[in-house]
């Protein structure tokens, strides 16, 4: 039976985690820094309590942190765990420093050179980076073997690190337009999320806007995505807050400010954030309304228009 | 008409006007966050008009109207000629050797230009981990010319660093070429509010090169934990005009995201 389906695939973001996300999972986390991080799908892997995953990325940001604060994460494979300006994402940092969680140290062209191998179906890429540089030292593999390094069979002068394909076992991701079988518009920067859904297993994507399979036939050219590739399709606004959408809000300071404040404390502080702003949050909705609803969104849309 | 030079200004201010002087226009610069994209955006408004700038998450050739918050800021594509992908940028520009200026950052900096941005303590049992690589391992391996702006304390500039993240010249003169890297001779400069090091490429090895205006070469050497060599003829940095500090205050960065408030800072 192929693979590839052309059947509708809408469903919420409580069925998409159910139907496709399990305990020890390596899930391929879109999203960059402040930027379309996939935080309703991430709420929901948490209020389903998925456990011992392993994230894997090139800018592991706030929705990896809310996972490895909840507990859930047993590894990260990965270019960079951080929020830019707004700091460490601490969680991380202080389960990596209190061994709790292995850390698997990339650079963000290496991870997505990985993601390029595994969308190709080839086993393994040569990159010209790393060499020379401890992150090949320290040796910590989920293949059992991190790096080759070999004289380029055409210039044996020359040296390459090669290094195994990565195809995750879900992806999660948040675009601004798809449609119910699953093409996908990114707009604005697209980071390493083509490769990755093109190379995970299944992807499930969670969207501003459902538009009609006729808008990518008559944009075809612009279709970041076509549907052989995604396999939940999940309609949530403000599916990335607090990170942006591009063309449709931007960040919000004061709440990635807040996050970084309980996280950094961690302890009790932390659990009420979780508590408050996830697990008591039926829906992700519900976390929207308490994070200041319409008034907020409105002010996070005039926001992104001004800098559009 | 005569250039008429300000004393009213900061040290992290001046770090960057002096960072921003290694940058040509009709270079290509792939910017990072924090002070090196206030350096670059400085540039691009004041004598650099023609520059190039590529961004890890995607962004060519954005034309940006203040520093962002991050590479992955929703304004950082603003009228791009391309809103693409890390690959694009990473790969097809910066590993293809398209790029001609790259900055990295650390939480290390040793006498090779190795840079330290993953751990302290060993990696098996860390005292403190940090973000990580990110694009800087790439861009260090790849670009020809390195700017690095950091502040100088004794403990960013050990003698060598605990964990290489992003290559210097590793060991020496032939590190780079022992490890296989193809850029074996970059250029690296690193600015920080006391000094301008350049390394030196027959040693591999930091020099001093200029020392901040009021900063004396002892004070270099009591917060630096090697002991660079001096360039023959050691210059001072060049004052910053009027000019240059408004529309660094005014235009580069008006929200002081990255500067914090300075109009009335003496220098110290």
């Amino acid at each position: 039976m192929s693979k590839v389906s052309k059947k509708i695939k809408v469903m919420t973001a409580q069925e998409a985690v159910e139907k496709f996300v399990f305990d020890g999972a390596v899930i391929g986390m879109g999203g960059q820094n402040v930027s379309r991080c996939a935080v309703a799908l991430t709420h929901e892997i948490i209020r389903q309590g998925k456990k011992d995953l392993t994230l894997t990325g090139c800018n592991l940001s706030i929705h990896m942190d809310l996972l490895v604060g909840a507990g859930l994460v047993k590894k990260c494979e990965f270019g960079l765990g951080g929020l830019g300006r707004f700091g460490s994402t601490f969680q991380f940092k202080r389960a990596i420093e209190e061994k709790r969680m292995e850390a698997e140290d990339y650079d963000h062209l290496t991870m997505v050179c990985r993601f390029l191998a595994g969308e190709m179906g080839i086993p393994f890429i040569p990159v010209r980076g790393l060499l020379g540089s401890d992150i090949l030292n320290y040796q910590a593999a989920s293949t059992g073997k991190k790096f080759e390094i070999i004289s380029n069979p055409w210039n044996q002068q020359e040296k390459v690190v090669l290094v195994p394909a990565m195809q995750p076992d879900v992806s999660i991701v948040h675009v601004q337009k798809a449609d119910e079988i699953g093409n996908v518009l990114i707009q604005g920067i697209a980071s390493h999320e083509p490769e990755l859904i093109r190379a995970s297993k299944t992807t499930i994507v969670s969207c501003e806007e459902i538009v009609s399979t006729n808008f990518f036939r008559s944009h075809s050219d612009s279709t970041t995505i076509p549907y052989h590739y995604v396999d939940a399709v999940v309609q949530q606004r403000y599916g990335a807050y607090p990170t942006a959408t591009y063309g449709y809000y931007s960040f919000d300071t004061d709440h990635i400010n807040y996050y970084q404040q309980c996280a950094r404390a961690g302890g009790e502080e932390y659990k009420r954030y979780m508590n408050e702003y996830v697990y008591e949050c039926e829906t992700f909705d519900d976390f929207l309304e308490k994070c200041g609803g319409i008034k907020k969104f409105t002010h996070l849309e005039q926001e992104m228009l001004r800098l559009m | 008409m005569e250039k008429q030079y300000s004393e009213n200004y900061n040290r992290e201010e001046l770090m960057v006007i002096e960072a921003s002087r290694f940058i040509k226009s009709a270079d290509t610069v792939i910017l990072g966050t924090g002070l090196p994209m206030v350096a670059a955006i400085f540039a691009q408004k004041t004598h650099a008009p023609d520059v190039n700038f590529v961004v890890e998450s995607g962004s060519i050739d954005p034309v940006l109207p203040f520093a962002p918050f991050t590479v992955a800021d929703p304004v950082i594509g603003h009228m791009a000629v391309k809103t693409g992908s890390l690959r694009e940028v990473l790969g097809c520009l910066v590993q293809r050797g398209l790029v001609d200026i790259g900055f990295l950052g650390g939480a290390e900096i040793d006498q090779f230009g190795n840079i330290n941005s993953t751990y302290i303590g060993e990696p098996q049992s860390p005292k403190v981990r940090f973000p990580g690589s990110g694009g800087a391992n790439c861009i260090s391996s790849c670009v020809p010319k390195i700017l690095v702006i950091s502040t100088h304390e004794k403990r960013r500039f050990p003698a060598r660093v605990q964990f290489i993240t992003s290559p210097g010249y590793i060991d020496g003169p032939d590190g780079r070429k022992k490890a296989g890297l193809r850029m074996a001779k970059p250029d690296i400069i690193v600015v920080t509010d006391l000094c301008v090091m350049e390394i030196n490429p027959d040693t591999g090895r930091l020099e001093l090169i200029k020392v901040m205006p009021g900063t004396t070469i002892d004070k270099v050497y009591e917060n630096t934990g090697f002991k660079p060599n001096l360039k023959e003829e050691l210059k001072e940095v060049e004052l910053p005009t009027e000019r240059a500090l408004k529309i660094l205050r005014n235009e580069v960065d008006p929200d002081h995201v990255y500067l914090k408030g300075s109009s009335n800072r003496k220098k110290t």
